[in-house]
């Protein structure tokens, strides 16, 4: 907990430091401003400057600085016209809409096509499901997402091109927009995780105390869930949410924008083009922290899920 | 012993093999023996003789395939061999327990003691939670785990290696088996906790009453444990018999190089000279012939050699108790060896 | 397996850690040294000397100029040819092992095959080809074999036949909406990413190695502050902090390779601080220290190589995720536009997808098949230099 906070607060920081080295784009802007319109560029930006508080001393920009940060007071996005969370707030509205499916779908089906790809180890299922493991995490997503849009949507017509923002969560229209998206990201996320499982399981189902369970007149499907699947977590735990953030920090943001999405990917993109500083830094700290909420998830359930180490030692 | 009742447990014919690239792998190659209630029969043998295949090979344990398992093996009248999936399941762990050699490793690090213990409960019977619970507690404080009740929930790294193979003869104890097969429960542990083990194990017994199929490799472990007594080599039975008997008057030269190594039973140090034979392409003949010191030409001839009844109870398969031959040659020099009453009859 | 032992590199090679013991020079640093000291003084003078707009050569008549991108690039090509070819080469019966291991794996084989093509393609095929040059009058024209509606193509290179234009071999792969080769793109985007993959596994290897072997060695406070800085590397949004360092500064290939792999060490220096620790408590080691070899002797000798085939694996499974973020910056047109690569190649031909595909076909499919080709690559290494994966997988 306190090194998660840790390391979000050293990327506060870390940022802090970026934004406060680099020419502001806004003070260019105002003195370009003012010589276009005739006036003086330096006292234009002397103006801007005092406006944002530039002038301050570092340390108390600093203080100032994660003050905003954690109070998210996140400042006004100039290109959205609305206040930063806001924005983010209706960005996470429709990224959530594919990501949570995508999430659940690589959680349930990643460990157990792992599982059934080592209890048949070297037949043609495991070669099968190796051979979608690799393709699913070698294929670019943004390329996989372009050439599947091209086949379903635009030659075969069976879904929609155009994203449909007003579609209600829960219907028909929304699943069909959405199936492409989550097939994209699921294909790109279960490949390791299945490679992992499949290896952990491996191992496993090979173990002394698979046998111990044998020899108890444990049935095979018990077996492999209880005494198989169970200790495969443990190690799967710690790939499954880096894999998973990963792809959700890089790829979701292709993917939006591949789809037309307008969550919070593409929301990002947009700012970075509009040059909206605000807006930038604020979808990128709450991806940040994301992160580290994720990292403080994945150690929280690897602990729980290995009874060897206790919550003192850490 | 009692004749007359069927045993508890009777391999006929016994035959496990695996299918590798390298060709059929022998592993048990045609073995026979019995158990009755009650009674400790240990088999022994060098490591890679087969006996660990052979004692998995009763609930078909081994996986299978690669592994295929021929013969008969009768429990309680009952084929084994025969039995569906299923029935073996329900066999397994209620009838028939097993312990495995590595305690350290036998268990699931991830489950409580306590809950893998109840867990052969959970699937054979329809015993509640606190059942099991209470049966668990009562067993781990029978094989001598102190605080029971609090150590059930408690996880398999938080017990030394001594107390994981009570606990795991706790595991095994729980469906109150007819018969334990203990494949070398004590060699992964201390000379000292050794002692406890055997001397649980034989309490246990007699309190169960149930048949042990012991496999070692520690002949001491034999001398301690063991009533009745099969040694294996390469797959093949070599002699079998009355501990006492075995002990006393080994008929196998392989028994008695086996005996020599024992500490303090002979100034031999150097163990058997050579090593097992191929499992994939077995000598032709007795298995042993390659590393015996009374090898002749018959003995690398034919198949192993006709098992001899040397006196009651003690039958041994070897070349020189065969009508013919002069069985003296091979006998234990153990002084007061009487001459062989197995030649000629049949 | 125990006469196979000897080949490994995990076993100690009493003969050449005595030969080791008077510091000479081997022929693998003798060679490093003969190649790199040139480059680094040419590189000093390109920097101190030559003014920026000027080629590096301008002055002998040359019209090339070097960056220092390709600097490093020639400097990591070396390393790799003296420190892990030239070693194969001394050791023929190693290699013959390593081989006929990994021989057997034949999806490997073939991606080693397909990284040969990558990597000779990046090295020569810009010497031979010219840089794809913007023709609009050449636009859009098909692969050779493929045709494509006519009313799609402005100026029809090869023949038109029932009102399809039809490809030719000029340009095996049809060209772009601005008129570009597709194929010459692709083979200048095989130098950028073998630029990537080089550059960056070296950086990640250098400072993993020596954050993780200085931690297990110095021990006590140093070790504490080294590891929690690897694990905030470990926990950090790399990509998204580079997207924040682009929106900021801007940046270019450089500071990509330099940012992504900044942030990618922290696996290696945890396994091989690991390894470290472990390797130090071995009996052999003791008795090295005891017949007096020093720290770095100890790790060059035997922390490193005893890692090595685990680094190995490590490095070539992370190249694909630097192939990967660098094609998304450059689909997203907020790349480096300086270099050509394939992400541009995608993004070009995104808008034209419909009756163009293959501009972003053919770039798509190289780059699926390169990073496919490094997973395969990985994962065999993984099989043929571990022996406990390999004993494992025998079972």
């Amino acid at each position: 907990m306190l090194w998660a906070a840790l390391v979000s607060f050293i990327i506060v920081t870390v940022t802090f430091v970026l934004l406060s080295f680099a020419p502001n784009p806004s003070i260019q802007e105002a003195a370009t401003q003012a010589a276009l319109q005739g006036g003086d560029p330096a006292a234009a930006a002397e103006r801007e400057r005092e406006l944002r508080g530039l002038n301050e001393p570092l340390h108390i920009r600093y203080m100032d600085f994660l003050q905003s940060v954690y109070t998210l007071d996140w400042g006004w996005s100039q290109y959205r016209s609305q206040p930063v969370t806001e924005a983010v707030y209706e960005g996470l509205y429709y990224t959530a809409q594919y990501s949570v499916p995508w999430t659940i779908l690589t959680l349930v089906l990643g460990p157990l096509v792992g599982l059934y790809s080592a209890a048949n180890m070297y037949s043609w299922k495991d070669h099968a499901a190796t051979g979608f493991a690799f393709f699913g995490y070698a294929i670019p997503n943004f390329f996989f997402a372009i050439i599947l849009l091209l086949v379903f949507a635009v030659w075969l017509e069976w879904i929609p091109v155009v994203y449909n923002a007003n579609a209600a969560v829960f219907s028909l229209e929304n699943v069909r927009q959405l199936i492409l998206p989550v097939f994209v990201l699921v294909t790109g996320s279960i490949g390791g995780i299945m490679r992992v499982s499949r290896n952990e399981s491996a191992e496993f189902q090979n173990s002394e105390f698979m046998k111990t369970a044998r020899a108890k007149g444990v049935s095979p499907i018990r077996a492999y869930l209880y005494h198989v699947l169970r200790p495969t977590m443990v190690p799967l735990s710690t790939t499954i949410v880096g894999q998973l953030l990963a792809l959700f920090l890089g790829s979701s943001l292709l993917v939006e924008i591949v789809f037309g999405i307008p969550g919070l990917g593409r929301i990002t993109y947009e700012a970075l083009v509009a040059q909206d500083t605000n807006l930038v830094l604020g979808t990128t700290l709450f991806f940040t922290f994301i992160a580290v909420v994720g990292n403080l998830l994945e150690d929280i359930v690897f602990t729980v899920l290995d009874p060897r180490i206790s919550y003192d030692d850490r | 012993m009692t004749p007359d009742t069927d045993p508890l447990l009777e391999v006929a014919n016994l035959r496990t093999t695996f299918d590798t690239d390298g060709g059929e792998l022998v592993a048990v190659d045609g073995i026979d023996f019995s158990i009755d209630a009650g009674e400790t029969v240990c088999i022994v043998g060098e490591s890679g003789s087969g006996k660990t295949v052979a004692t998995e090979s009763i609930t078909r344990l081994v996986k299978s395939p690669p592994a295929t398992v021929t013969g008969s093996v009768r429990f309680d009248g009952e084929d084994l061999l025969e039995a569906s999936e299923e029935r073996l399941r329900e066999i397994r762990g209620y009838n028939i327990a097993h312990i495995f050699q590595n305690p350290q490793e036998a268990m699931n690090h991830c489950y409580s003691v306590g809950w893998q213990i109840t867990e052969a409960l959970t699937i054979h019977t329809d015993a509640s939670q606190e059942e099991a619970r209470a049966k668990a507690i009562d067993l781990l404080d029978r094989v001598g785990i102190a605080n029971a009740s609090s150590r059930f929930d408690d996880y398999p790294h938080e017990f030394s290696g001594g107390q994981k193979q009570r606990v795991m003869i706790a595991m095994a104890l729980v469906g109150d088996p007819d018969l334990l097969i203990a494949d070398e429960p004590t060699t992964a542990l201390d000379v000292t906790v050794q002692g406890q083990i055997l001397k649980l194990l034989d309490d246990l017994q007699e309190e169960f009453d149930m048949g042990i199929l012991f496999v070692t490799h520690d002949l001491g472990v034999v001398a301690q444990i063991a009533d009745r007594i099969v040694v294996m080599y390469a797959g093949k039975v070599m002699e079998r018999g009355d501990v006492y008997d075995v002990f006393d008057r080994p008929a196998h030269p392989y028994t008695q190089q086996l005996l020599e190594c024992l500490p303090g039973t002979s100034d031999s140090i150097g163990g058997i000279p050579g090593s097992l034979p191929s499992p994939t392409d077995p000598p032709d003949g007795c298995r042993f012939a390659p590393r015996c010191e009374h090898a002749v030409a018959d003995c690398e001839a034919g198949g192993q050699p006709r098992e001899v009844e040397v006196r009651p109870g003690q039958a041994v398969s070897c070349v020189y108790y065969q009508s013919g031959y002069d069985a003296s040659v091979v006998e234990a020099d153990t002084g007061d060896a009487e001459t062989s009453r197995g030649v000629g009859d049949d | 397996m125990a006469t196979e032992n000897q080949d490994r590199f995990d076993r100690v090679d009493w003969d050449e850690i005595a030969a080791s013991r008077g510091r000479d020079l081997s022929v693998n640093t003798l060679g490093m040294l003969a190649f790199a000291v040139p480059l680094a003084l040419l590189g000093l003078y390109d920097w101190r000397l030559v003014d920026e707009r000027e080629a590096t050569f301008g002055a002998i008549g040359y019209d090339i100029d070097i960056t220092s991108l390709e600097y490093l690039f020639v400097f990591t090509l070396l390393l790799f040819a003296f420190y892990l070819v030239l070693p194969l080469y001394q050791n023929p019966r190693r290699t013959k092992h390593y081989w006929t291991e990994f021989k057997r794996n034949r999806p490997a084989v073939v991606s080693l095959v397909w990284l040969a093509i990558v990597f000779v393609g990046g090295l020569i095929g810009p010497l031979l080809m010219n840089a794809p040059q913007q023709d609009i009058l050449i636009s859009h024209q098909p692969p050779v074999y493929l045709s494509v509606d006519q009313a799609n193509v402005a100026n029809c290179v090869g023949e038109i036949a029932n009102g399809r234009c039809h490809g030719t071999w000029e340009y095996p792969l049809g060209t772009t909406n601005g008129g570009r080769d597709v194929l010459t793109g692709i083979v200048y985007g095989m130098t950028t990413t073998m630029q990537i993959a080089f550059i960056a596994t070296t950086i990640v290897a250098v400072v993993g190695i020596s954050v993780g072997t200085v931690s297990a060695y110095a021990g006590g406070w140093v070790d504490e502050v080294l590891m929690r800085i690897t694990d905030v590397v470990l926990s950090f949004p790399t990509f998204l902090m580079f997207l924040l360092i682009l929106y900021i500064y801007g940046a270019g290939i450089g500071m990509f390779i330099l940012v992504f792999s900044g942030f990618a060490w922290g696996g290696t220096a945890r396994y091989v601080r690991s390894k470290a620790l472990s390797i130090s408590e071995e009996e052999y080691i003791k008795a090295c220290r005891i017949s007096g070899a020093n720290t770095y002797g100890v790790v060059r000798r035997h922390v490193v190589p005893n890692t090595a085939s685990s680094i190995i694996t490590q490095l070539t499974l992370l190249i694909p995720g630097f192939l990967l973020f660098e094609a998304q910056l450059a689909f997203l047109g907020i790349g480096d536009t300086e270099v050509p690569t394939w992400g541009q190649l995608i993004s070009a031909g995104r808008s034209d997808l419909a009756f163009a595909p293959w501009i972003v076909l053919a770039p798509g499919i190289v780059l699926f098949l390169t990073i496919l080709a490094f997973n395969f690559l990985g994962d065999a290494l993984l099989d043929a230099l571990n022996p406990e994966a390999q004993a494992e997988t025998d079972q």
